[in-house]
């Protein structure tokens, strides 16, 4: 479904991502982990349109997806969860989340998508008038989550949910994004800096090491690999 | 591209130093060629002797110029002078210290009204008119200054622009000292020997443009033009490093104020006349444009801006004689021309007039070797001045 | 008694025309995060504009609405070439353009119409009222005047408040990646802020026209007027524009009226400071961090 070849970025001179190559498929999660600074927030945003490729392609259902820009990219199902949260804080729980809805969603079914999200997340439900300023770490990654699937998305990119998120939240996160691609055929990027949890979720991992990725493999086998995990896993 | 760079664009907008701070290698090998050339005219190396000498190069010359023109021509070249001051602060306020303003035509006013109330008044010579009128506008740039070193760009801009409306009003308001909308009258001084008035005062003000900007050179390399620089660049680290920001500020804001007032006072000596139609928002819009013209931060390049406010009326008048406009368009097409410089400046963000000759000069030096004499006489030491800020500037 | 009441309603007049361009540069701000300096400048072009259509024998209306309709034009094309090449750039750069394009604009109104004062048509009689024996200093053009700036104002917040555009406009302002991400078309809807703004600009001039001397640089004076109303009503909600118009409109009518005239625009300035040091987030503004 996603279909990466060769793919640079560039700051200037600073090369963060060196022709990066990986297939993403539907219905499964492929997780790219990596030491702070290895590349990983730039191919999402990459990915995403939000900063542009030098070199390489990016296809997503064979159409190509690299050179068009986030909205465009977002309007063929593709949703980015950017790192640190991303809820719009000056707007309510509910206006995050109709907001999801407007691309993708047929007007009439919106407020039926929503309900969906608020089944999913109840909690969402209890405090849908509040501003999302006063909601708490995990009631925030419910949020940004919950958003993405009100896009009604094929394709979720995720960029560190666990950050900050507490060994059990996170557990939880990892659970429902595991349940979330299993049925529908919804495939997921997830970015990760916990290795650990991530692997235990993934169906596929490559590590990234200075803008290359290094491994490509199980997840089952990258957790195996002892001098792997302390070289670029840190666990 | 670091933090504090991006704020020093952001302080400084089309800072004249700006492009060529990427130049790298070309830049070093041009500054290298500039010293030598400066060794080479023998311009010693300390500051205020080469601004004196460059002063009195620049003297002669407009000497041989003056002498060689008619009376209206005289009247121009003094205006260039006069509005060669005014940009001289302007150009250090915005280049050196970040800080920008809207409003200088209302320091203008000051000084030109202070001039006429003493002519008025008191017996104090035209030196202590000049310099009360200087004093006046600082102090008043200087009241103006504290609200605004805490104000951002949008906020600074409302601000000044208002001044430059409001101010001039109040001499509508209280009439009866200020003469009303008539304004009042001054007396030009009167000429030694068989001199022409005229061409008396046109050196008078060659002569106090000569003396502002040999001043303004050597505070930019001061302590205070130091200070200036930092707080530009980046007003934490500069308030970190020792510097009193604020005061910083207020200071550049008072300095660019007095130019301005000393500008205005001399000028209405030669208009004869101050009334608040001489200080419209058109002429502060302008006075920002010219400066951005000349490319901010230059003091060779004010004259550029200086010759462009002098000029501008009298091209576009041929311009719209030209398309059959009537001469009442005039006026608006050379308002219209600062308005497009500004735009076309903020878009494309060249470093002005000066900073493309200085271009030029280096392409010119870097590439054949070059190394002929690099436009006028002051052009060499500014330049100078100017790489030596850019040094400074780096992080 | 009869002064203060007199003073009293035109305050309120004027400050609605304030609050009118106090609106229009809030939108601009809250979407694009530049005050736009020209705003007065397009409203007092696109007014000329209705001029010479009233002057070719177009009625009133429709060259009202043609103003308008050529002020949103005017402001999107505004922001499409000279604002968005800007972005990314320091918030001076839009902002010092903004005032080029003010001194433009009058400079061309100027070569093309003349600096001369003329009289704007009212739409209605500007005699004053009648409230039982007395003529007050409100007229049938100033109830007009009011009700349309009202209708302004309410069209704004409900537009905001309970429509999906609205809500997508909020977005798009708070938050432009994450509403990109999400499929929001950004840019036009920053097209969009500029264009409703210029719009309400244009509303502004045709409104004050009547009631000024209408030459090319009749909007100078609102503008900042406008520009402390803005600032005054915390420069963010519809309702603080209203409110600050208000203060703005009144205090100046009583400086006005009671010291003179022409200590208007300092004593605007006043106001406008003692608002930024004292609290710069605007009498009405919430604790919501400008962006500035």
């Amino acid at each position: 479904m996603l279909h990466v070849e060769g793919l640079s970025v560039r700051y200037g001179p600073v090369r963060a991502l060196e022709s990066v190559s990986f297939e993403a498929r539907s219905a499964s999660i492929t997780t790219v982990l990596g030491a702070n600074g290895a590349g990983k927030t730039t191919l999402l945003r990459a990915l995403s349109g939000l900063v542009p490729s030098h070199q390489g392609t990016a296809s997503f259902d064979g159409q190509r997806i690299t050179g068009r820009a986030p909205e465009a990219v977002a309007r063929l199902g593709v949703s980015h969860v950017p790192e640190g949260r991303g809820v719009i804080a000056e707007l309510t729980v509910d206006e995050n989340l109709r907001l999801g809805t407007f691309v993708r969603v047929r007007r009439g079914e919106r407020r039926a998508v929503v309900d969906e999200i608020y089944e999913r997340f109840p909690q969402l439900r209890d405090k849908r008038h509040r501003s999302a300023s006063t909601l708490s770490g995990g009631e925030r990654q419910m949020l940004v989550i919950g958003r993405a699937l009100a896009c009604r998305p094929r394709l979720l990119l995720l960029d560190e949910p666990s950050l900050g998120l507490s060994p059990i939240v996170t557990a939880q996160l990892m659970a429902t994004l595991r349940e979330l691609t299993t049925g529908d055929g919804l495939g997921a990027v997830l970015v990760e800096q916990n290795a650990r949890s991530a692997l235990s979720v993934a169906d596929w991992a490559i590590v990234l090491n200075l803008g290359r990725v290094v491994v490509a493999d199980r997840p089952a086998r990258l957790a195996a690999d002892a001098d792997l995990r302390r070289h670029y896993l840190g666990f | 591209m670091t933090a504090s760079h991006t704020r020093a664009d952001a302080e400084a907008g089309p800072s004249g130093t700006r492009p060529d701070a990427e130049a790298g290698p070309p830049g070093a090998r041009a500054r290298a060629v500039l010293g030598l050339l400066a060794r080479r005219l023998r311009l010693p190396n300390q500051p205020l002797v080469r601004h004196l000498i460059l002063f009195v190069l620049g003297a002669g010359l407009f000497y041989v110029l003056t002498v060689n023109v008619g009376a209206y021509n005289d009247y121009q070249i003094g205006e260039i002078a006069v509005y060669a001051i005014v940009l001289g602060g302007l150009s250090v306020l915005t280049g050196l210290n970040g800080q920008f303003s809207l409003g200088h035509g209302a320091f203008m006013a000051i000084g030109a009204y202070t001039l006429a109330l003493l002519q008025l008044h008191a017996d104090v010579g035209l030196v202590g008119e000049l310099v009360i009128a200087a004093v006046i506008a600082a102090a008043a740039g200087a009241v103006v200054g504290v609200p605004a070193a805490r104000l951002s760009p949008p906020y600074l801009a409302g601000v000044t622009l208002m001044l430059a409306l409001g101010l001039p009003q109040l001499s509508a308001q209280y009439g009866s000292v200020f003469g009303g909308e008539q304004g009042l009258t001054t007396t030009p001084p009167a000429a030694p020997g068989s001199l022409s008035p005229e061409r008396w005062l046109a050196w008078i003000q060659l002569f106090c443009a000569l003396v502002v900007l040999v001043l303004l050179a050597n505070l930019v390399r001061s302590r205070f033009g130091r200070a200036f620089r930092a707080v530009r660049d980046d007003e934490v680290a500069a308030a970190v490093s020792g510097i009193h920001v604020a005061r910083t500020k207020v200071l550049a804001f008072a300095v660019s104020a007095g130019c301005a007032g000393l500008g205005g006072a001399l000028l209405v000596l030669s208009t004869g006349v101050v009334n608040v139609g001489e200080f419209p928002l058109s002429l502060s819009i302008g006075l920002l444009a010219a400066m951005v013209f000349g490319g901010a931060g230059s003091l060779v390049g004010v004259w550029w801006g200086a010759v462009a406010l002098v000029y501008m009326p009298t091209w576009s008048t041929s311009l719209s004689q030209h398309l059959s406009l009537g001469t009442s368009a005039a006026a608006y097409l050379s308002d219209a021309f600062f308005g497009v410089v500004l735009v076309i400046a903020m878009l494309v963000s060249p470093a002005g007039v000066q900073g493309g000759i200085r271009r030029i000069g280096q392409l010119l030096w870097s590439g054949g070797g070059v190394a002929g004499l690099g436009g006028p006489g002051g052009g060499v030491a500014t330049d100078r001045m100017d790489q030596e800020t850019k040094e400074r500037s780096r992080p | 008694m009869e002064l203060f009441v007199d003073i009293l309603l035109s305050g309120v007049a004027q400050g609605m025309v304030f609050a009118a361009i106090a609106l229009g540069l809030g939108l601009v701000s809250r979407a694009t995060g530049i005050v736009n300096f020209a705003q007065g400048a397009m409203g007092m072009f696109t007014t000329f504009i209705a001029f010479s259509l009233l002057s070719h024998g177009v009625g009133y209306w429709p060259a009202f609405v043609a103003a308008l309709a050529l002020g949103a034009v005017l402001g999107a094309a505004v922001e499409r070439t000279l604002i968005r090449p800007l972005q990314g750039k320091p918030a001076l750069n839009p902002v010092i353009v903004t005032i080029g394009l003010l001194i433009v604009l009058e400079g061309v109104a100027g070569s093309i119409w003349g600096n001369v004062a003329r009289g704007f048509p009212a739409a209605f009689s500007q005699r004053g009222l009648v409230i039982g024996r007395t003529r007050v200093a409100f007229s049938h053009f100033d109830v007009f005047l009011v009700c349309a700036v009202v209708v302004l104002v309410v069209a704004i917040v409900a537009l905001f408040r309970w429509t999906n555009l609205g809500l997508r406009m909020r977005a798009a302002a708070f938050s432009p990646e994450v509403s990109r991400l999400l499929g929001v078309r950004v840019g036009r809807l920053f097209t969009l802020a500029w264009a409703l703004a210029c719009a309400a600009g244009s509303l502004a001039g045709l409104l004050v026209a009547p009631l000024s001397s209408f030459s090319p640089y009749y909007m100078d004076l609102n503008l900042v007027y406008g520009f402390t109303a803005a600032v005054l009503g915390g420069l963010l909600s519809p309702v603080g524009a209203l409110a600050g118009g208000l203060v703005t409109g009144l205090s100046i009518a009583f400086v006005g009226g009671y010291v003179g005239p022409d200590l208007q625009p300092i004593a605007a300035l006043a106001l406008l400071l003692l608002v930024l040091m004292v609290r710069p987030q605007g009498l009405f503004g919430t604790s919501e961090v400008r962006r500035v």
